[in-house]
């Protein structure tokens, strides 16, 4: 039985797991995640793959948001780079998987890095504005590029395709995407333990201390723009891999704002924070569709009412989350284990 | 010529409707510092409240737009007291959030009542235009225009020399200032509050019966109105007026003569293209109070 | 944090329920239905949902198909793709229907793949050319000329309309920026150059657009006579409201899901005058099948105005239970089994609701004539007739 927390040294307050348990815990969620396919029906599978897809973004978009302070509504703009870029490397160049999959996050990188640009000047509200601008300018181009993105229609995407395999199926698909969400998961968990990671940090809390402090604002806040854009960019891509199809429709700014809710629910700055809220957001309409449906089984008519009552649960649960849990659900799960692990000497 | 006048005249009606919602979004955000999401779903709230007393239940048109109004001013207390009071002193983007989850009620809401079907609204103005000179303008955009003026003129002498608009002011300059000098912070915010919902539903009204019909698309005129509060800057009125007015001509510029270049989407990207060079020089807006920080 | 666990709890009590499976009859029929409740084509996908609803209803009172019901499972997507691939996969893969009703250009398009792998018939609510062509899109189906002949015939209207004044008409096209908006515009284009009609210009209107007065003075500026709306009836009222604005004299016609009752209930005068493309007759048109239809939708929508998007909704039924039928007497209530037989159709009759449907192995373009109509007195009234070639080369166009 534990009963606190004994740190007696930099490198065990640094410790990304302070005791063996957790270590078997996530060694057994893995495990488990990775029987799953063999019980999942098609459509929870392709659920869980695009709930995997949204925690990459959304830990994509925490970086910047939670961890560096930078406010973006960008995250539609940058999936659908990524996207658009996996359509035309994988479906006119015919790369496989794992080739097209970086090079479609380091594209949207680099489109993060030139529309970050702004934050050197701007803060707050007035940079989440320019980032709106980013969204509408991407786009306007991607309707209307019609040779590269198939304009409105949309435009399709070959099954992934990795040493001349094609892994075209829901199940492979599973796989490739539960690989890559744990690679950057553990990167990122592991980015805010380095210098870069602590530097973006102190841009958050406050970018003229940090600047006095010897970070060089102008470089981090570019940085975690590239970073971010980067997960979005890898997410888009993996997008339209499951997907086969995608069109603008796939990238409105709801999207974007759906996103900003992950974050903001999950918790801001906590990469747990980006996993319970990539989860919530994404399976609450699912689960209020479910239940719609069911209904709709029984009661045709019920059909037109709920999809209203989705809306309106949607937005009471998000209301009364940042009234009653304004840290995110990271903050609430810490404070559950903490009542636990010290119960019940809690003092 | 006339095809360039016609494009500015028609900015300029358009642009004064944005001004007035945007003056909902100042005022909010002066005084309390939310950016407030859910305008829109104020502004078609609105709409389909005044909507359904004239239809609903036969009322004259003045009576039931007095009735909106007050039922918008009672809304907006409400929402500051049981929604945004709770969140005081948390960061921008939870206050951010929580009015998007707002507007996502709101919406719900309105669909759950009236439904998604595009409804006719009573026509308040005549269709017929009128020649302005060579160009023939709508009386509906007249008739809105001129109340949106009116009501920008009611709000300039209410900051100026009414009591509350005072107080709001001071407010807004310092909170613990204010209420220092015994001004109840708290009945500022509900009053800013209520004159934002008045404002957007005013604006939801006039937009609705210019357009003649009413659907849930009326919502997304929120969201178009954001960068001109950003362009204004958020905390200056006078700013929202010049900001609407602004992006109402570049929008209908941008219209008129880059869509046929490039085959349409240049109206709703050029704007916000714009919005962001002038960012670059002027960060705060172009009214906006520059921000000064110490460590 | 009581509260939300609360509404947790419900939400997920809720979903609980859902996911026990529906136990319908082992002899229904299972069909899924992808419908637009809450989008931006809501105004016109809700009383198309409600005409499906109530003509399984009306099959199923009537003996069904060969005695088994129809069982249908509806879903709303929003109009948003990646949700109608959603509710596609699970209809399919769990529910396992062996139709669907679908909606939209857009997403009927995007479901293409899955569609012809998983042999699922997929009727759609859009009439683009390409879901016409077999060789594409092989289980693709609807119930109306394709949006491209809609144009063709009202392009045929406008240059008999225009009769023998000097000079040739001038057209211009005023589309969403969407696939549904832009399907038609090439083949119009194409048309009219074919028939000797000026098309002088093209004008985009943005999603959820609020106003079109830029695009109008643009039309203006080109002295355009005649212009072609292709957005749902929201849009078409807004466009109509601007062009009285500005003191236009342009006569304007519609497609099917922006031309309709409720167009008239909701532009009142300003749709004076406007022709419109009407695959499906008006509600209330004495045909021999309306007295079903009204019938339906007087017991369960007392309360509520029939419109053509309800009797569209009502003759796709009529016509995929058709195709129900014939492959349950072959013993082949499957998809291949259903496409097969919904291919034997040859001039099928919804009673008059549509014209005469036919689909071949080859070809899936139920028929080729299209009815103008146009509000004359706030009644829709039939102006003209075209049927056009079925052209080879206008296959999938």
């Amino acid at each position: 039985m534990r009963c606190g927390d004994f740190r007696e040294s930099y490198s065990e307050d640094m410790a990304i797991f302070d005791s063996r348990l957790p270590r078997v815990l996530l060694g057994l969620l893995l495990a488990l995640l990775a029987a799953l396919p063999a019980f999942a029906t098609t459509y929870w599978l392709d659920v869980l793959n695009r709930i995997f897809i949204a925690i990459i973004a959304a830990t994509g978009l925490n970086i910047v948001t939670g961890f560096t302070g930078l406010i973006s509504l960008g995250t539609a703009a940058f999936l659908a780079v990524g996207g658009y870029t996996t359509a035309a490397l994988a479906g006119k160049a015919g790369l496989p998987f794992f080739v097209v999959v970086p090079l479609s996050g380091a594209v949207a990188a680099l489109v993060g890095l030139v529309f970050g640009i702004p934050s050197l000047r701007l803060k707050g509200l007035y940079l989440a504005v320019a980032t709106l601008a980013a969204h509408y300018v991407v786009e306007f181009t991607v309707t209307h590029w019609d040779s590269m993105t198939g304009g409105v229609n949309g435009i399709s995407v070959p099954a992934a395709r990795a040493g001349g395999l094609a892994l075209g199926d829901d199940r492979h698909i599973y796989y490739l995407i539960l690989v890559l969400l744990v690679g950057l998961l553990f990167f990122a968990k592991n980015l805010f333990r380095t210098k870069v990671g602590k530097a973006f940090v102190a841009i958050r809390d406050h970018d003229i201390s940090a600047e006095v402090m010897g970070v060089n604002v102008f470089r981090y806040k570019l940085l975690a723009f590239a970073v971010s854009s980067f997960y979005i960019g890898v997410a888009g891509s993996l997008l339209a891999y499951q997907a086969r199809i995608i069109s603008p429709e796939n990238f409105p700014i709801t999207v974007a704002i759906d996103y900003l809710g992950m974050v903001i629910i999950g918790g801001l700055g906590s990469i747990l924070g980006s996993i319970y809220g990539a989860i919530f957001i994404t399976l609450l309409p699912e689960l209020l569709r479910l239940g719609n449906d069911a209904l709709a089984a029984h009661w045709p008519a019920a059909m037109g009412l709920f999809s209203q009552f989705k809306s309106i649960v949607f937005g009471l649960v998000v209301v009364l989350f940042l009234m009653f849990e304004p840290d995110g659900m990271a903050a609430r799960w810490h404070h559950v284990k903490n009542y636990w692990k010290l119960y019940p000497f809690s003092y | 010529m006339e095809f360039f006048l016609q494009l500015v005249l028609n900015g300029i009606v358009t642009g004064s409707i944005y001004s007035l919602v945007a003056l909902g979004f100042v005022v909010i955000y002066k005084s309390t510092g939310v950016l407030n999401f859910a305008q829109g779903e104020f502004m078609m709230l609105g709409a389909y409240v005044c909507l359904a007393l004239t239809v609903e239940y036969h009322l004259p048109f003045p009576a039931a737009f007095a009735l909106t109004m007050g039922f918008m001013a009672v809304l907006g207390v409400l929402t500051e007291r049981l929604v945004l009071r709770p969140m005081i002193g948390e960061p921008v983007i939870s206050l951010i959030m929580v009015t998007l989850g707002l507007s996502a009620i709101l919406k719900g809401v309105v669909q759950a009542i009236w439904g998604t079907d595009l409804r006719p609204f009573p026509t308040i103005f005549p269709t017929e235009p009128v020649q302005l000179g060579p160009l023939p303008v709508s009386q509906g955009y007249l008739y809105s225009t001129a109340s949106v003026a009116l009501l920008l003129l009611v709000f300039t002498l209410f900051f100026k020399f009414t009591r509350s608009g005072i107080a709001m002011r001071a407010t807004a300059f310092s909170q613990q200032v204010a209420l220092s000098m015994g001004i109840s912070v708290q009945r500022i915010f509900a009053l800013a509050w209520s004159i934002a919902a008045v404002v957007s539903a005013i604006g939801g009204v006039l937009l609705a019966g210019v357009r003649g019909g009413l659907d849930a698309a009326l919502a997304f005129f929120g969201l178009k109105v954001i960068p001109v509060v950003i362009l204004g800057g958020l905390d200056s009125i006078g700013g929202a007026i010049v900001g609407g007015l602004v992006m109402g001509v570049l929008e209908n510029l941008a219209g008129g003569y880059l869509d046929p270049l490039v085959g349409g989407g240049a109206k709703e990207v050029a704007p916000f293209i714009v919005l962001v060079g002038i960012l670059t020089i002027k960060p705060y807006g172009l009214f906006g109070k520059v921000k000064i920080e110490r460590v | 944090m009581a509260v939300t666990g609360k509404l947790l709890g419900a939400s997920l009590a809720v979903a609980v329920a859902a996911l026990l499976p529906s136990h319908p009859r082992a002899q229904d029929i299972k069909i899924g239905g992808i419908f637009d409740l809450t989008g931006v084509t809501a105004d016109v996908g809700k009383p198309f949902q409600q005409g499906v609803i109530d003509a399984v209803a009306f099959v199923n009172e009537n003996g069904g198909v060969n005695g088994k019901k129809i069982a249908l499972v509806g879903v709303d997507y929003g109009y948003k793709i990646d949700q109608a691939r959603a509710a596609y996969k699970r209809l399919v893969n769990d529910e396992k229907v062996v139709l669907i009703q679908g909606w939209g250009t857009g997403d009927t398009e995007a479901l293409k793949e899955f569609v012809t792998q998983d042999k699922i018939p997929y009727f759609s609510g859009s009439f683009a050319a390409p879901l016409s062509d077999p060789a594409k899109f092989p289980y693709n189906f609807f119930v109306a000329p394709t949006y491209s002949d809609q144009l063709r015939a009202w392009l045929a209207w406008v240059k008999k309309d225009w009769g023998s004044k000097p000079g040739t008409a001038k057209v211009a096209f005023m589309f969403g920026d969407n696939a549904y908006g832009r399907a038609p515009i090439a083949a119009g284009k194409a048309y009219a150059k074919e028939i000797g009609v000026d098309v002088v210009d093209e004008e985009v209107l943005p999603p959820n657009f609020q106003d079109a007065t830029s695009q109008l003075l643009t039309m203006k500026q080109k002295a355009v006579d005649y212009a072609y709306i292709n957005v749902t009836t929201s849009g078409v009222r807004l466009v109509l409201g601007d062009a009285k604005k500005l003191g236009l004299g342009i006569k304007f016609g519609s497609n099917p899901y922006g031309f309709s009752e409720i167009l008239v209930a909701v532009a009142g005068p300003l749709a004076e005058g406007v022709t419109g493309v009407m695959p499906d007759v008006p509600y209330g048109d004495p045909v021999p099948a309306m007295k079903n239809v009204e019938a339906m939708h007087q017991r369960f929508r007392p309360s509520e105005k029939g419109d053509t998007m309800y009797v569209r909704g009502f003759s796709y039924v009529l016509v995929w239970s058709e195709a129900l039928k014939r492959a349950d007497k072959a013993g082949q209530l499957n998809g291949p089994g259903i496409k097969a037989a919904a291919e034997t159709l040859r001039d099928f009759s919804t009673g008059g609701l549509t014209q005469p449907v036919s689909y071949t192995s080859t070809d899936h373009r139920p028929t080729t004539t299209t009815a103008i109509y146009q509000i004359k007195g706030g009644k829709l009234v039939k102006v003209a007739e075209y049927t056009l070639p079925r052209k080879p080369d206008w296959l999938g166009l």
